[in-house]
C-alpha cells in the first residue's frame, strides 16, 4: 500500500490561481445581499440562456430554410401556372385501376381511394400471412430434427438477404411465364387458378345488409362481455371446468346469425345519421375557427397548469429558473401562432373539417338508409370462361400478377424476418421457466400456453410491430409490378394534371396514419402485456 | 437550526471558509430533498456527513460540485458562488474533485488514458506532462503497474483507487467523495480508506459521505448529521460517537453500531 | 494447447486457445440417429422436410434450365451488369479501382491485425455437403425420381452434368478424405494465410484452365466460343489475385514500421475520402482547365486552408473560449445567411458564381471549425495539430469538389458515368457515409435536455420512419429542382442521393440512440465532475461507447442500405436490378430474356448480403468476447 514517505506530490498546496474574469466573492456577508438582490452573470455567459439562444436559433433557421424552399417551390410553380390545390380531387381520373373495389372511378379521389384500399388490403393479407409462414419457420428453426432446422435456416438465410424489390419482380417474371389459361389449365383443385393471369379464389364480400349486421354486433358483443364476467364470477366460485371459452364462442356465432336474420331493424340509425349531417354541415367556419383557437389555447394553460403544477410543492411553489419560464413563454407563443394560423394563414382547414365530418355523416346515413335488409355478406366462385377469368366483381377473386407477385415477395420477405424474431423471443425464455413449469406439474402444452408464449410474447411483440410498419411501406413497391395501390395511382395522378405536390401530401398522410395506427396498436398489446406479466 | 460553525477549535475557526451553504434547498418534483441546509467547510478540514439512505447527504454533495442544481439559497465555493454562469460552471468543477460510489471509470479507456483525459482536455496540459503527472498519482495510489489496462480487468478496490487518482490528476482544492467504499467488497475497503486517510493528513479539504464509522472517527475533524434533508447535529468526532446530543443521531447509531 | 496442430507456421505467434471452441465429435451413426430418427415424428418430419427441399431445389434447377432461359443474356453482359456503358478502351480505370480497393482491404485487416481462422473439421463438413448438393443437382438433370414433383429436370448441358459430376465427386471425396483419414481434424485451424493462398490457386485454376467458354457481347453481336474465359476477364482477374496475396503480406509487414493507432487513422481517413478519389477522379477522370485551377481554384483553397489555420491556430489558445464562440456564432450565421440568400442575386460572394457552392461550404465547415477551437485548445503542438487538420481538410475536399465540379473527358454512350452493380456500391457507400453524421446528430438531438431539440429531432425521425422510402425518393427526383433556387440545380442521380441519405439518417439515428441508451448515467456524472465541456464529453466519453454498444446494429442497417439501393431502380438510375430488368430484355438479341438475368442479380445480391452479415455476426462474437 502506498505510505506517506512515498509522497511525491502533495495534492493541496497547488499554486492557487485566481484569473481575472472569475467573480470571486471576498466577503461573504455581502456577497449574500447581492445576491438577493438579483446578480446575475451577463446573458453571454448565463448558461440558461445560452441553451435557449442555441436552441431558438436552430429553430429558426429550420424554420427559415423551409420557408424559404417553399416560397421558392411556390414561385416555381406559380410560373408554370400550377399553384398546388386539391381541387383535382373532385375532378375527372382519366385513369382507370388495375384492379380494386372499382376499375371505372369517375373521380381522381375515388380513384385515390381505390388504390388506397388496394394498399390496405395487401398491407392486411400481408401482415397475415407472413405471420402465419414466419411462426412456422420460426418454430421448424427450433426444430430437434436436423433436416426442418437447416431447411428453415436455408429459408431464412436466403430470403432475407435478397432486396425485397428484386423478389417481388423475379416473381413477377416467374409468374408472367406460367402457363395460359384454360379451364383445365393451372387448377389447383375446387375453384383455386394459379395461372399467368394471376391467382384465383372464392370471395367473400360484404352486401348491403352489412353495415346494419355490423351495428347489431355492437350491441351485441356488450352483451356478450356481461355474460363473459357472469361466467368467469362462476368460474371463480365454483371451481372446476365451466367451459367460459366454449360457450361464449357458440354465443358469439348464435349471435352473428341473429343479427343476419334481424339487421334491417338497425335502419332506424339511417335519418339518425343524416341529420347529424346536416347539424355537423351547417356549422359556420368561423365558430369552428373560435373552437380550433380554444382548442389551441386551453391546450396552451393547461401545459402551463400542469407545469405549475409539477413546480408546486407542499411547501408552495418552487422558485422557478429562467428555464421555467422560457418554456411556458414559449407554450403561449406557440398557442398564439397557432390562432393567428387557424384566422389568418389556413382557414381552409375548418372548412376542410366542416365538409369531411358532414360527409362522414352522410356516408354512414346512406348506408344504414331505408330499403337495405339484405344479407350482410355473400360469396361467389371463379369461373373461367373463354380463356379468361371473369372480373372477381361478377365472380370470385383474383389476384392479378402484380397482386400475388408483390404478396409472394412481400410474404417470404418479411416471414424470413419474423422467423428470425420468433425465434429469438423463444430462445429468450430462460430455460428454467420450462422447468419451473415442469416441475410444478404443468404438461407441455399448459405450459407453453401458461409460461413459456407470454413471456416470449413480450420479447416478440416490439420487432414484430416493426415488420408489421415494414410491410405495410413496402406494399408501395406496387409500383414496380404496375399494382395499383395508392403510390401508383397517385402517380398516374399527377402525371396527367401535375399536382404533384398534393398528391404527395396525400401520401404522407395515408402513410403516416397507417404506421401511427399500427404503431399504436402494437404498443398497447404491448403495455397490455407489460401489465398481465405484472 | 444548527449553527454552521458549530464544534469548531478556534484554530479551525481561524481558517478561511472555503465552502459555505446558505438556506440551500432542493426539490426533485413534489419531493424536497434539502430543506435548507447551512453549513461551513474550513479550508483543509476534513468534514464526513452521515445520515440514514435519503436524508439529503448524496444531494447535499452534488449540489456543492453542481451535478445538481440547487433551487433556493446560496453556495459558494472557494470564493466562487454558484450561479449559472458558465465561466463559475467550468472553474468550480475543475476545483472541485469527486469520487463516486460506483466508480464511474471510463470503460473504454485504459487506466492511464483515464487519468490523464482531463489534465490534456480541460487544464489544456501537453501530453507527456499529464502522463507524468498520471503515472505519479498511479504510484501514489499503490497501483502504478496497472496503467495499461483497461477497468474492467481491475478489482473494484483498485478502480476505486483509480478513480480518486483521476479526480487527483486535476489537482483539486476540495475533493468529495459520495460512499466511495459502499460498492467495494469488505476485504478491499480498507486499501481505499487507506489512500483517503493520506490526503487528509497532507491538508486536502474533503467531504466524505460514508458509512465507515472507524474512519470518521480517525480522520474527520468535524462529523455530520444529516436526516430528512436537514443538519440534526455536527459535532467533533470523539464527542459525536460518544456523547450523541440528538435523540435521532443516538437512534442511528444504535442502528448502526 | 500442445497437441494443436497447425498447417502452415509462419506466424510465430500462437492464437490464445480460449478464443477457439472445443466441437464434440459424434460419430456419424449415432448422429443420424439423434438427428433425424430420434422419435417417429421426428422420422416423420425428416422425409417430409426433405421432400419439400428436393421438390423446391428441383423447381429452382427447372426456372434455371428452363428452355426459355438464355444464359448468354446474363453470360455476355457482364460488363453491362457490373460497369453499365463504361467504355470498354477506358476499363483500365475499373481495374485499377478495383485493384486500389484490394489493396486498401487488405492493409485495413494487417492495421487490425485480422488473421481469421477457420476449423478444418468444419471446413472438410462444409466441402462435403456443398459436394452433396451438387450431387443432388447433378441426380436431379440426369435421372430425377421419375414421380411428379421430383421428376428430371431437362436442359442442362451434357458438359455442365459432366463438370457438376467431377466436382461433386472431387469435393465429397475430400471433405470425407479429410474427416476420416486426418487425425483429429477439430483439433487442426487453418491459418488465413493458407485460405488466401487456397482461394487464390483455386480462382486462378478456374479461370485459366476450366473450360466456360468465351462469352463477349459487342455492338450488338454476341460471341460464344468454346475454350477458357475472355482473355480480358482472365488476364485483371490474375493481377487481381495476386495483388490481394502480394497486398495482405504487405498489410502485415508494415505493422512493424507505423504505430498501430496512426496506420488506423490512415485506413480510416482512406475509407472516407478514397472512395470518392476513385470514383470521380479515377472513373470519372476530370478534364481540368489547369489555368483556371490556378487562377480561382488553387488561391481559393490557399486562402481557406492558410487563413483559416491561422484563425483556428490563434482561438484555439486556451482561455480564448469565449472569443472563439462569438465568432464562430457569426461566422455560422454568416454562412446561414449565404446559403439562404444564394441565388436571389444578392447574397453572391466574390461574385464567382461557379465558386459560389464551394465557398459556401467552406464558410459553413469553417464555422463549425471555429466553434469547435474551444473544445481542442491546448499547449502549442495541440493548436498546430488542430491547423494542420483544417488546413488537410481544405486540401483534400477541395480537391475533391473541383474534380467534381470540372467536366469528364470519357466519351459515355448514355449519360451517367456510373451504372449497374457499381452505381449500386456507390450509392450504398455514400448514403451511408452521409447519414452516418446525420443520425449521430439526429440521435443526439432526441436524447438531448434541450426540449426543442428533442421535439425537431423526433418529429423528422418519426416523419420519415412514417413513409416509404420510395414516396421519399419520388419527392426528392421530382421535386428538389422546385425547390431550389434559379440557378442551383443537382442532378437526377444526386437528388436520389439526399432524399435516401435523409431517410436512412433517421433510422441510423433510432439505431444510434439505443447505443446511447445504454450509457449509463454516471458516465456523464462524472465526466462533468471533470469539467470536460458538453462536446468533450460526447466526442470523448459518450460517443466512443455509445457506436461501440451500436456496431452490430450498424451493420445490420449498411445491409439494409445496400439491400435498398435497389429502389433507385424505379426513380430512374440505372443500377444492377434495372439493367436484368429492363435493359437485357431489351437488346434485341435476348428479346425478354428477364429470368436468367434476375436470378443473376437474386445472387449478386445474396452474396454480397450474406457475406456481409456472416462478417458482422463474426465481428459481434469477437467484440463480445473482447469484452
Amino acid at each position: 500500500m502506498c505510505t506517506g514517505s512515498a509522497i511525491a506530490l502533495r495534492f493541496f498546496d497547488s499554486p492557487t490561481s485566481k484569473p481575472g474574469g472569475i467573480d470571486r466573492v471576498t466577503d461573504t456577508a455581502q456577497s449574500s445581499l447581492a445576491h438577493s438582490a438579483g446578480q446575475k452573470p451577463p446573458f453571454w455567459r448565463n448558461v440558461t440562456f445560452l441553451k435557449w439562444a442555441v436552441q431558438i436559433v436552430v429553430l429558426a433557421l429550420v424554420v427559415g430554410a423551409f420557408w424559404f424552399l417553399a416560397k421558392e417551390a411556390r414561385q416555381n410553380l406559380v410560373d408554370k401556372n400550377l399553384e398546388p390545390s386539391f381541387n383535382f380531387i373532385e375532378g375527372p381520373a382519366n385513369f382507370q385501376p388495375g384492379e380494386g373495389i372499382d376499375t371505372q372511378p369517375d373521380t381522381a379521389g375515388r380513384a385515390l381511394w381505390v388504390g388506397m384500399v388496394n394498399t390496405l388490403r395487401l398491407a392486411g393479407l400481408g401482415i397475415v400471412a407472413s405471420t402465419i409462414m414466419g411462426v412456422m419457420v420460426g418454430l421448424a428453426r427450433l426444430s430437434n430434427n436436423w433436416v426442418a432446422n437447416k431447411a428453415a435456416g436455408i429459408f431464412i438465410e436466403t430470403l432475407r438477404n435478397i432486396p425485397v424489390l428484386v423478389q417481388i419482380i423475379l416473381w413477377f417474371a416467374i409468374i408472367s411465364q406460367l402457363g395460359k389459361l384454360t379451364p383445365e389449365s393451372g387448377k389447383l383443385g375446387g375453384s383455386f387458378f394459379v395461372t399467368k393471369k394471376g391467382i384465383s379464389v372464392p370471395r367473400i364480400f360484404l352486401a348491403d345488409g352489412f353495415y346494419q349486421w355490423a351495428a347489431l354486433m355492437v350491441v351485441f358483443f356488450a352483451g356478450l362481455l356481461f355474460t363473459r364476467r357472469k361466467l368467469q364470477a362462476k368460474q371463480d366460485r365454483e371451481g372446476g371446468d365451466q367451459k367460459v371459452g366454449t360457450k361464449l364462442f357458440v354465443l358469439t356465432i348464435v349471435a352473428a346469425v341473429v343479427a343476419a336474420i334481424i339487421n334491417p331493424i338497425m335502419s332506424f340509425l339511417g335519418p339518425v345519421f343524416d341529420e347529424f349531417s346536416d347539424i355537423w354541415g351547417d356549422i359556420p367556419r368561423s365558430l369552428m375557427q373560435t373552437a380550433l383557437s380554444l382548442i389551441a389555447i386551453v391546450g396552451a394553460v393547461e401545459f402551463i397548469r400542469r407545469f405549475l403544477n409539477s413546480r408546486r410543492t407542499p411547501a408552495g411553489l418552487a422558485k422557478l429558473d429562467d428555464d421555467d419560464w422560457f418554456r411556458m413563454i414559449f407554450a403561449g407563443l406557440l398557442a398564439l401562432l397557432a390562432v393567428g394560423f387557424f384566422w389568418k394563414a389556413w382557414p381552409g382547414l375548418s372548412s376542410w373539417i366542416i365538409h369531411s365530418g358532414s360527409d362522414f355523416f352522410g356516408v354512414a346515413g346512406d348506408k344504414f338508409g331505408d330499403g337495405r335488409g339484405a344479407r350482410p355478406f355473400d360469396a361467389m366462385l371463379p369461373t373461367v370462361t373463354d380463356g379468361n377469368i371473369a372480373n372477381y366483381a361478377k365472380t370470385g377473386l383474383t389476384m392479378t400478377v402484380g397482386f400475388t407477385a408483390l404478396f409472394l415477395g412481400l410474404v417470404f420477405y418479411t416471414a424470413s424476418f419474423i422467423a428470425e424474431i420468433v425465434r429469438g423471443g423463444i430462445l429468450a425464455v430462460p430455460k428454467g421457466q420450462s422447468e419451473a413449469a415442469a416441475a410444478m406439474g404443468l404438461n407441455r402444452s399448459q405450459a407453453l400456453r401458461k409460461v413459456i408464449l407470454p413471456q416470449a410474447f413480450r420479447v416478440v411483440m416490439p420487432p414484430l410491430g416493426n415488420q408489421y410498419l415494414n410491410i405495410t411501406k413496402n406494399t408501395s413497391l406496387a409500383i414496380a409490378v404496375g399494382l395499383s395501390d395508392v403510390v401508383q395511382v397517385g402517380q398516374s395522378v399527377y402525371n396527367k394534371n401535375n399536382q404533384t405536390l398534393a398528391v404527395f401530401a396525400i401520401w404522407i398522410a395515408f402513410f403516416l396514419t397507417l404506421s401511427l395506427t399500427i404503431s399504436f396498436v402494437v404498443n398497447t398489446i404491448n403495455r397490455k402485456l407489460a401489465i398481465v406479466e405484472r | 437550526m444548527i449553527a454552521p460553525d458549530t464544534a469548531l477549535t478556534p484554530e479551525m475557526a481561524a481558517r478561511d471558509d472555503i465552502i459555505t451553504c446558505r438556506g440551500v434547498k432542493k426539490w426533485f418534483g413534489d419531493f424536497q430533498a434539502l430543506h435548507g441546509i447551512d453549513l461551513v467547510v474550513k479550508d483543509r478540514e476534513v468534514m464526513v456527513v452521515l445520515g440514514p439512505s435519503g436524508s439529503g447527504k448524496s444531494t447535499l454533495i452534488r449540489c456543492i460540485n453542481r451535478l445538481e442544481v440547487h433551487q433556493e439559497g446560496d453556495i459558494i465555493v472557494d470564493g466562487i458562488e454558484l450561479t449559472n454562469d458558465l465561466r463559475n460552471i467550468d472553474k468550480i468543477r475543475s476545483e472541485v474533485g469527486m469520487v463516486f460510489q460506483s466508480f464511474n471509470l471510463f470503460p473504454h479507456l485504459t487506466v492511464l488514458e483515464n487519468v490523464t483525459l482531463a489534465p490534456i482536455w480541460v487544464r489544456k496540459k501537453p501530453k507527456a506532462e499529464a502522463i507524468d503527472l498520471a503515472m505519479a498519482l498511479l504510484e501514489r495510489v499503490g497501483i502504478p503497474e496497472q496503467a495499461e489496462k483497461f477497468p474492467g480487468q481491475l478489482s473494484g478496490g483498485q478502480q476505486q483507487r483509480v478513480a480518486i487518482a483521476r479526480s487527483l490528476a486535476m489537482e483539486p482544492k476540495i475533493m468529495l467523495f459520495d460512499e466511495p467504499t459502499s460498492a467495494l467488497d469488505p476485504e478491499m475497503i480498507s486499501e481505499v480508506l487507506d489512500v483517503m486517510k493520506v490526503l487528509a493528513r497532507e491538508g486536502m479539504t474533503m467531504i466524505v459521505v460514508t458509512h465507515e464509522m472507524g474512519f470518521a472517527r480517525e480522520v474527520a475533524d468535524r462529523v455530520v448529521f444529516m436526516e430528512d434533508g436537514a443538519v440534526v447535529e455536527i459535532n467533533q468526532p470523539e464527542p459525536f460517537f460518544t456523547a450523541p446530543e440528538s435523540d435521532r443521531t443516538k437512534l442511528f447509531l444504535s442502528q448502526i453500531l | 494447447m500442445s497437441d494443436t496442430q497447425t498447417l502452415v507456421t509462419d506466424d510465430a505467434e500462437e492464437p490464445a486457445a480460449s478464443t477457439r471452441p472445443e466441437i464434440p465429435i459424434v460419430p456419424p451413426r449415432r448422429w443420424i440417429k439423434e438427428n433425424l430418427f430420434s422419435s417417429k415424428s421426428n422420422g416423420v418430419q425428416t422425409v417430409l422436410f426433405s421432400a419439400l427441399m428436393l421438390s423446391i431445389v428441383r423447381w429452382l434447377l427447372s426456372l434455371i434450365f428452363a428452355e426459355a432461359s438464355d444464359w448468354t443474356s446474363v453470360t455476355t453482359n457482364m460488363r453491362l451488369l457490373f460497369a453499365y456503358n463504361y467504355p470498354a478502351a477506358q476499363f483500365i480505370r475499373v481495374w485499377f479501382c478495383l485493384g486500389v480497393i484490394i489493396v486498401a482491404a487488405m492493409l485495413t485487416m494487417g492495421a487490425w491485425n485480422a488473421k481469421p481462422e477457420f476449423s478444418l473439421r468444419k471446413m472438410a463438413i462444409s466441402t462435403t455437403a456443398g459436394g452433396g448438393f451438387l450431387a443432388v443437382i447433378w441426380f436431379m438433370c440426369t435421372v430425377g425420381f421419375g414421380f411428379a414433383p421430383l421428376q428430371k429436370v431437362d436442359g442442362m448441358s451434357s458438359g455442365l452434368r459432366l463438370g457438376t459430376f467431377l466436382l461433386a465427386a472431387l469435393l465429397i471425396a475430400l471433405g470425407l478424405g479429410v474427416l476420416n483419414f486426418v487425425h483429429e481434424p477439430h483439433k487442426i485451424w487453418i491459418k488465413f494465410t493458407t485460405m488466401l493462398f487456397a482461394l487464390t490457386g483455386s480462382v486462378l485454376g478456374f479461370l485459366w484452365l476450366v473450360p466456360f467458354g468465351r462469352y463477349e457481347f459487342a455492338d450488338g453481336e454476341v460471341i460464344n466460343e468454346s475454350g477458357t474465359v475472355a482473355t480480358s476477364t482472365k488476364v485483371p482477374w490474375t493481377y487481381m489475385m495476386l495483388l490481394l496475396v502480394g497486398a495482405y503480406f504487405v498489410g502485415r509487414w508494415l505493422r512493424q514500421f507505423i504505430p498501430e493507432a496512426n496506420y488506423r487513422m490512415v485506413m480510416i481517413v482512406w475509407w472516407i475520402v478514397g472512395p470518392s478519389f476513385l470514383i470521380f477522379h479515377v472513373l470519372r477522370d476530370p478534364a481540368f482547365d489547369m489555368g483556371y485551377v490556378f487562377r480561382v481554384d488553387v488561391p481559393m483553397a490557399l486562402a481557406f486552408g492558410l487563413g483559416g489555420g491561422a484563425l483556428l491556430y490563434a482561438l484555439a489558445k486556451p482561455g480564448r473560449g469565449e472569443i472563439a464562440r462569438a465568432i464562430g456564432a457569426v461566422l455560422l450565421l454568416f454562412a446561414a445567411y449565404n446559403w439562404l440568400t444564394a441565388g436571389l442575386g444578392s447574397g453572391h460572394l466574390f461574385g464567382w458564381e461557379s465558386m459560389l457552392q464551394k465557398a459556401r461550404i467552406t464558410f459553413l465547415m469553417l464555422s463549425f471549425a471555429v466553434l469547435m477551437a474551444p473544445t481542442f485548445s491546448g499547449e502549442p503542438a495541440a493548436r498546430r495539430r488542430f491547423a494542420y487538420g483544417w488546413i488537410g481538410f481544405i486540401a483534400i475536399s477541395h480537391w475533391l469538389i473541383t474534380g467534381i465540379n470540372t467536366p469528364s473527358t470519357l466519351d459515355i454512350a448514355a449519360p451517367p458515368f456510373l451504372g449497374g452493380f457499381v452505381l449500386t456500391l456507390a450509392i450504398a457507400y455514400y448514403v451511408f457515409l452521409a447519414s452516418f453524421p446525420l443520425g449521430i446528430l439526429m440521435a443526439l438531438a432526441r436524447t438531448s435536455k434541450l426540449p426543442l431539440f428533442r421535439v425537431m429531432a423526433t418529429v423528422y425521425i418519426e416523419f420519415i420512419r412514417g413513409i416509404p422510402l420510395i414516396t421519399v425518393l419520388f419527392f426528392f427526383s421530382i421535386m428538389i429542382n422546385l425547390f431550389l433556387p434559379n440557378g442551383m440545380s443537382i442532378a437526377e442521380l444526386g437528388s436520389v442521393f439526399v432524399g435516401y441519405t435523409l431517410f436512412s439518417g433517421a433510422y441510423m439515428a433510432e439505431n444510434i440512440r439505443g447505443g446511447l441508451q445504454a450509457i449509463r448515467k454516471g458516465q456523464y456524472e462524472a465526466s462533468d465532475a471533470l469539467g470536460l465541456t458538453t462536446v468533450q464529453r460526447t466526442l470523448l466519453i459518450v460517443l466512443p461507447q455509445a457506436l461501440r454498444v451500436t456496431i452490430p446494429n450498424l451493420v445490420g442497417q449498411a445491409i439494409g442500405t445496400f439491400k435498398e439501393t435497389s429502389l433507385i431502380a424505379i426513380v430512374g438510375g440505372f443500377d444492377l436490378l434495372r439493367i436484368g430488368n429492363s435493359t437485357i430484355p431489351a437488346q434485341s438479341v435476348f428479346q425478354g430474356q428477364k429470368r436468367p438475368a434476375l436470378l443473376f442479380v437474386c445472387f449478386v445480391y445474396w452474396v454480397f448480403s450474406y457475406s456481409m452479415s456472416r462478417a458482422s455476426r463474426r465481428l459481434e462474437t469477437k467484440l463480445g468476447v473482447g469484452d
